[in-house]
């Protein structure tokens, strides 16, 4: 005879009943098997099979000695004593938080959490958000400290505006210390750069003299000696004959419009700024794509307002009067000004978007000017070679497989978005749980809540690591160290649309998108194969087991 | 085999099962186990791993009451209705007879129409 007491106590495990009723239970349970086992052998059936089918009555003893415990104590099994695929005593749950813990090896992993958006975080500005404000200042400490000019040109780049007058102060350190970072003069001579006492003409002077071949220094020059969006000038009219005739009429404004636009180069310092950025974002430790692209947004552009008026100025004030009073060859050189203005304001290894079409719209009015004036004087070559020009500017097929990779880089960007947000809530939860875990295993009977929570809980560390894996997987791709950035012109094509589309939550689900179309069918068969398939094993489940104790 | 009719029947009304299998008197769960497949000529079988801990609820709930006694040579583990559960059986046999009462009108009232009008078509016929 077998010894029915010894094996359920086997196969129930460890069962916290108090006074005794384990025992009874046991004993109870015992007497179940050996009643089935005797009645087995009373019918003729060998002892084999009379203790297999006495002991088929309970198939699932975890699901018992859970089910006795929730019967007799009028709660749930202590979490730390279930024994469940996901308990806290197997391993597979720590498993699962091993490998998540274990993704923190992997750069990509680490550099995809710290992109994610945080609240109120805009990838357009350079805010404390993305950049610590003490931080900055920590940078801006071990510069002066260690005499180190490009870490005094970051800090003179990135202060907040309301820190101007530290960030004149760091760019007057680091010029000294390194006169070729004199370029970022054009941050702190810029029109909006201002506080009480500050005059941005004697930095404006420095920097011409420094890069005098440069038309940039005579645009913000410009800029600051005439506020077009102040009296008197915010009466005229911003009309191709108001606003820019009128600011024209001020020589402080024209005369530096005129060196900008004939100098033989513009160059707005794009490069420089990059390389800079680049190098001390390194040095501190921010391996951050996004933290590179942010800080472009600090970079000094003239204002393109201001450019516009002069444009405007150039076409219609200048071109059309001396073409009206006949004099031609003045009317050609103001429209070829323009635009090789145009061409100087296109740089190829540029990513701003606002230059690009500038230079192109520049171009495009000065060529549909110039080519039926030079028509007119006979002049047919040169008339066939713009219009040729002007036609290939037209051309919208360049624009093509920019925009189709900007939407590529987009829905990777929501995709990580969306495993970041899972993420977070299996972090949190995972957290809840550890904490349940650490306090029922220091005081076991403390809450029967907290214990509900832990046992309820026992999924999040897997779920975690599955949107781990899901946010290491889509941000994979785009992981590469920022010193693997040749350019900003690189960063932006290959970062730029992906970290848009990480900020561009609010448009998730639109059904322009071409993801959504091709793949709303294909997920539906798949969420239906997934229906069928659990339906099969949830009845093969049923089969196995007839008499499912429902009634209970 | 319990079909998903089975389920429905048996569904919540397991405790009044046991409570009305101990009112006459004190029974172990080997016993109850059996009693429901016999009484019910096999159409109810209680799944034995969800029996115990039944008898366990009600046990907590103060309608029943187990105790050890000797029976056949070794002590088994009787329940006996306590006065809460016997008034918890009454309650729960009064409305099982409420549903189970309306349910069979509407069924057998469908059926003796189909009765009536079968024997009018064979008079028809004849």
């Amino acid at each position: 005879m077998p010894d029915w007491k010894k094996i359920v106590r086997e196969k129930l495990g460890t069962l916290p009943l108090t006074n005794g009723r384990r025992d009874e239970v046991i004993e109870e349970l015992a007497q179940q098997l050996e009643s089935a086992y005797e009645e087995a052998l009373a019918q003729g059936i060998n002892e084999q099979e009379a203790m297999r089918r006495s002991l088929a009555q309970f198939k699932d003893w975890e699901k018992l000695r859970s089910e006795v415990f929730q019967s007799v104590e009028g709660a749930r099994l202590p979490v730390w004593e279930q024994h469940g695929f996901f308990a806290p005593r197997r391993w597979p749950v720590w498993i699962a938080l091993g490998l998540t813990l274990s993704l923190f090896l992997a750069p990509a992993f680490r550099q995809a959490l710290a992109i994610l958006p945080v609240p109120e975080a805009d990838p357009t500005a350079w805010g404390p958000r993305i950049f610590p404000e003490k931080v900055l200042r920590r940078i801006e400490q071990s510069g002066d400290k260690q005499k180190y000019a490009r870490s005094l040109a970051f800090v003179a780049l990135h202060s907040p505006k309301e820190d101007d007058e530290r960030a004149v102060h760091a760019a007057e350190k680091a010029i000294a210390l390194d006169p070729s970072l004199t370029w970022i003069a054009a941050k702190i001579c810029h029109a909006t750069y201002s506080y009480p006492g500050y005059d941005p003409h004697p930095w404006i002077e420095r920097f011409k003299a420094w890069d005098p071949q440069n038309g940039f220094p005579y645009l913000l020059e410009a800029d600051a000696n005439a506020h077009w969006w102040e009296p008197p000038w915010s009466k005229y009219s911003p009309t191709p004959s108001g606003l820019g005739a009128a600011l024209a009429a001020e020589p402080r404004w024209r005369v530096p419009m005129e060196k900008a636009f004939a100098a033989p180069r513009l160059d707005l310092y794009e490069a420089q700024h990059f390389a800079l950025d680049r190098q001390v974002l390194q040095e501190q430790g921010f391996d951050r794509p996004d933290m590179l692209i942010a800080g472009m947004w600090s970079q000094p552009m003239p204002d393109f307002n201001a450019m516009n008026f002069y444009v405007d100025f150039l076409l219609h004030d200048v071109g059309e009067k001396t073409e009206k009073s006949g004099r031609l060859e003045d009317t050609l050189a103001a429209y070829e000004g323009l635009a090789r203005f145009g061409e100087r304001l296109e740089d190829p290894s540029s990513s701003n978007f606002n230059l690009q079409l500038l230079s192109a719209k520049y171009r495009m009015d000065a060529y549909r000017k110039m080519a039926p004036l030079l028509r007119r004087q006979g002049r047919t070559q040169q008339s066939a070679d713009v219009e040729a020009s002007l036609a290939s500017l037209q051309d919208p097929a360049k624009k093509r497989p920019y925009l189709l990779s900007y939407e590529v880089g987009e829905r990777s960007g929501r995709i990580v978005q969306l495993s970041g947000l899972f993420l977070s809530l299996f972090f949190a939860a995972t957290v809840a749980w550890l904490i349940a875990l650490g306090t029922l295993r220091w005081k076991p009977h403390l809450s029967a809540s907290l214990n509900r929570l832990a046992s309820a809980f026992c999924l999040a560390p897997v779920l975690l690591l599955f949107s781990s894996l899901a946010l290491f997987l889509g941000y994979y791709p785009y992981a590469r160290h920022i010193g693997q950035y040749s350019s900003l012109q690189e960063l932006h094509q290959g970062f730029m649309p992906f970290i848009m589309g990480l900020y561009d939550f609010a448009f998730f689900g639109s059904f322009r998108e071409p993801w959504l179309t091709i793949m709303f069918w294909p997920t539906i068969w798949c969420a239906i194969v997934a229906l069928v398939g659990a339906s099969s094993l949830w009845l093969m489940r049923r089969r196995a087991r007839p008499n499912q104790p429902d009634a209970a | 085999m319990a079909t998903a009719s089975d389920k429905e029947l048996k569904k919540g009304n397991a405790e009044l099962l046991i409570l009305a299998l101990l009112e006459d008197k004190a029974r172990h769960g080997y016993e109850i186990g059996k009693l429901i497949a016999e009484r019910s000529e096999g159409v109810l079988r209680f799944h034995v791993a969800s029996l115990y801990p039944l008898l366990y609820r009600l046990e907590r709930r103060g309608w029943v009451k187990g105790e050890w006694e000797p029976a056949g040579g070794r002590r088994r583990r009787f329940y006996r209705l306590t006065h809460t559960g016997r008034k918890t059986l009454v309650e729960q046999r009064s409305r099982w007879r409420a549903f189970s009462g309306a349910v069979n009108r509407i069924v057998e009232a469908g059926a003796a129409h189909r009765s009536a009008v079968n024997s009018t078509m064979e008079a028809q016929h004849a």
